[in-house]
């Protein structure tokens, strides 16, 4: 990923901030309140009733466009696990109803008139890195490409659990743009790997793979870009459980002060975004440094696992 | 001139009554009531023509229905063997429960021998070379290894009884097919990394296990019944952790099952992430991984402390020793696993 950068990043959250013991009561938990608590989650954002994964996305790019940093969009790469649709409560004549563009929505609202849309839906809290992954790929292709605007959007239905993998999830979205012209870091590589025969993980399978693979994928994401996980600055997780990166951080010889995840408690995970959300908060706290590198690992139902090497540039 | 074993229905107490059929035999069995205490001898009927006599070694007086002028030679199998044992049961069944043994073989005028079954690691967390003798108390990682050690003192320290102390390995398999009847700490780790609820591996690959079958022990104890007595132990050849992990994927790699899930091989881990995954791992709702996990943390320390067993008193007393593959052996056993998708039934 030569000649790549990263920046604009924006997000925007669910906008009901609810006390995790709210949502207990609410029946909106599987885990007790206080076994997620013990996790290090406290608090979490959920939408108001009519507003959708789309209303989150528009608000996550409208504050790139309100920075005047919209321009020369070429592609928008818009990922998400839950692609459905608004459907009715009847049977369905023309599927047409089940399409969803909300890529094409983003489109046309912000008059990238330009830009051609691509969606990903089957990398789950993994899909930011796999827009950046593509935007890369669609760059490397496309000579006369200049940005690619990488969005990421996720609403749980009405009546869902707030909660996978013993982990409080938040309604939210986050957007960035992968360019040419020099940004905030530099995109090294995104490495994923899928293992398609845990596809229908249950929680338990998802929690005891999550360590040998994430081992593994941090390993493998350093070694693209010539570095061992010691090397890494700053490693920038998904808002889990506190004491996963404790002991991943043994695993792979990491200092664990150089784990960055400080929106955990009242961010909770926000599918893909939760990552990104993290990382702006990296960014904006001045402690990365230029030259620093920094990993942004994500495990995901699939299962997916994805890690995108950065380099701080300005 | 009888043999009296305690705890002659548990999982090596009716081997070893099976081994001795045709002498004279008296085995005692824990029972609730008259009812347990019938079907346990239409249990044991099938093992040896021998009295069935109710035992319980809480009591004060547990061997009230047994005439110790009868008895001249005592094995003393009965223990809670669980790693996770709370300190209190420990302490009554297999420290207080061996102390009341030590009173009855006291009334025994014509013993010959008393037998503690106990386990190589009563040795705790000493590492390195482990001898054949008396151990001091090196601290314990569970309150079962503390409490064999403590009942092999009760027997080993006054003086005036002719006592054996056998140490035992971890058993595995009732014999070198693999066939599997009881479930332990090894069973209940593999089932977490067959099923993918487990991807850590705690301890040093390089440390050695002492994995054994049933049959091989029980050859090994009663060979040791005509042995002078003493500490013996019973440990047929070491494999180490790393190999028997990867030999237990390979196997597993044969399941089409498995294979279709791609699961990875565990990676190791240092002691404290190993007990922080486990405690986290507790306040995960009601999942499979708690009561597996819950046989395999309080014995996890002990693969961070290698140790080298030495069995030069067992050899010269057992001239039928023989050194098992205990690669084969895991092979075998992981192999009877999967065949019985980790169902066990016991026999």
């Amino acid at each position: 990923m030569d000649g790549l950068y990263i920046g604009s990043f924006a997000h925007a959250l669910g906008a009901q901030q609810r006390h995790i013991r709210e949502s207990a009561e609410a029946g909106l938990l599987r885990s007790a309140p206080e076994d997620l608590e013990a996790a290090g989650f406290r608090r979490h954002h959920v939408c108001e009733p009519g507003d959708t994964a789309y209303d989150l996305a528009h608000a996550a790019v409208a504050q790139i466009a309100a920075r005047g940093d919209l321009t020369d969009i070429d592609a928008i790469v818009y990922a998400t696990c839950l692609p459905g649709g608004e459907t009715g409560t009847g049977p369905v004549r023309d599927v047409k109803e089940l399409m969803d563009f909300p890529a094409g929505r983003l489109q046309a609202e912000f008059g990238l008139s330009r830009a051609i849309v691509v969606g990903l839906h089957q990398q789950a809290c993994t899909g930011a890195l796999g827009a950046l992954r593509v935007a890369g790929a669609l760059l490397a292709t496309e000579p006369d490409w200049r940005r690619v605007l990488c969005v990421t959007a996720d609403r749980f239905p009405a009546g869902a659990w707030y909660e996978q993998a013993y982990n409080l999830i938040s309604d939210g979205a986050a957007a960035c743009v992968v360019g040419r012209d020099p940004d905030v870091c530099r995109l090294l590589t995104v490495h994923q790997i899928t293992n398609g025969g845990l596809g229908r993980a249950g929680d338990d399978e998802t929690v005891g793979t999550y360590f040998a693979y994430t081992h593994r994928l941090v390993r493998q994401a350093a070694a693209r870009v010539g570095l061992t996980p010691a090397d890494l600055d700053w490693v920038v997780t998904q808002n889990t459980h506190e004491k996963a990166w404790e002991i991943l951080a043994r695993l792979l010889g990491l200092d664990h002060a150089r784990v960055w995840a400080p929106t955990l408690a009242d961010v909770g995970h926000v599918i893909s975004a939760d990552a990104l959300v993290n990382l702006s908060a990296l960014l904006g706290s001045g402690r990365a440094r230029p030259g620093q590198r920094i990993a942004v690992p994500m495990a995901g139902f699939g299962l997916n696992w994805q890690c995108a090497v950065l380099e701080v540039a300005a | 001139m009888s043999t009296l074993i305690t705890g002659a229905d548990g999982y090596l107490g009716r081997r070893i009554a099976a081994a001795l059929r045709g002498q004279d035999l008296i085995l005692a069995v824990r029972c609730a009531d008259e009812t347990e205490l019938d079907h346990k001898r239409a249990r044991l009927a099938h093992v040896a023509d021998a009295p069935v006599v109710p035992v319980d070694l809480r009591d004060a007086d547990p061997f009230a229905r047994v005439d110790p002028r009868q008895v001249t030679r005592i094995i003393h199998a009965a223990a809670v063997i669980r790693f996770d044992v709370t300190r209190d049961t420990a302490d009554q069944v297999n420290v207080a429960g061996t102390a009341r043994v030590r009173e009855f073989a006291h009334r025994c005028d014509r013993l010959d021998q008393l037998m503690l079954l106990s386990t190589l690691y009563s040795a705790g967390r000493r590492r390195g070379e482990v001898h054949e003798t008396r151990h001091d108390d090196a601290g314990f990682v569970n309150h079962y290894e503390w409490s064999k050690w403590a009942a092999e003192e009760c027997l080993l320290d006054p003086p005036g009884l002719p006592v054996t102390v056998a140490r035992l390995p971890t058993l595995i398999a009732d014999d070198t097919t693999g066939a599997v009847a009881q479930y332990n700490a090894f069973h209940h780790t593999m089932r977490l990394y067959h099923a993918g609820l487990l991807t850590l591996l705690p301890g040093d690959p390089a440390t050695p296990l002492s994995l054994a079958t049933a049959e091989f022990t029980v050859d090994a104890v009663t060979a040791l019944l005509a042995a002078p007595p003493g500490v013996y132990q019973i440990c047929p050849g070491p494999v180490t952790l790393g190999a028997a992990i990867d030999t237990a994927f390979a196997v597993f790699e044969h399941d089409p099952g498995f294979r279709r899930r791609m699961l990875p091989r565990p990676i190791p881990c240092d002691q404290a992430s190993f007990h922080d995954m486990a405690q986290a791992a507790q306040r995960l709702r009601g999942g499979p991984l708690q009561p597996a996990l819950a046989s395999v943390t309080p014995f996890a320390e002990q693969l961070y402390l290698p140790k080298h067993f030495r069995t030069d008193r067992l050899r010269a007393a057992w001239p039928g020793y023989r050194a098992q593959d205990a690669t084969a052996l895991v092979a075998a056993a992981c192999t009877d696993l999967i065949e019985r998708s980790f169902r066990v039934t016991a026999n």
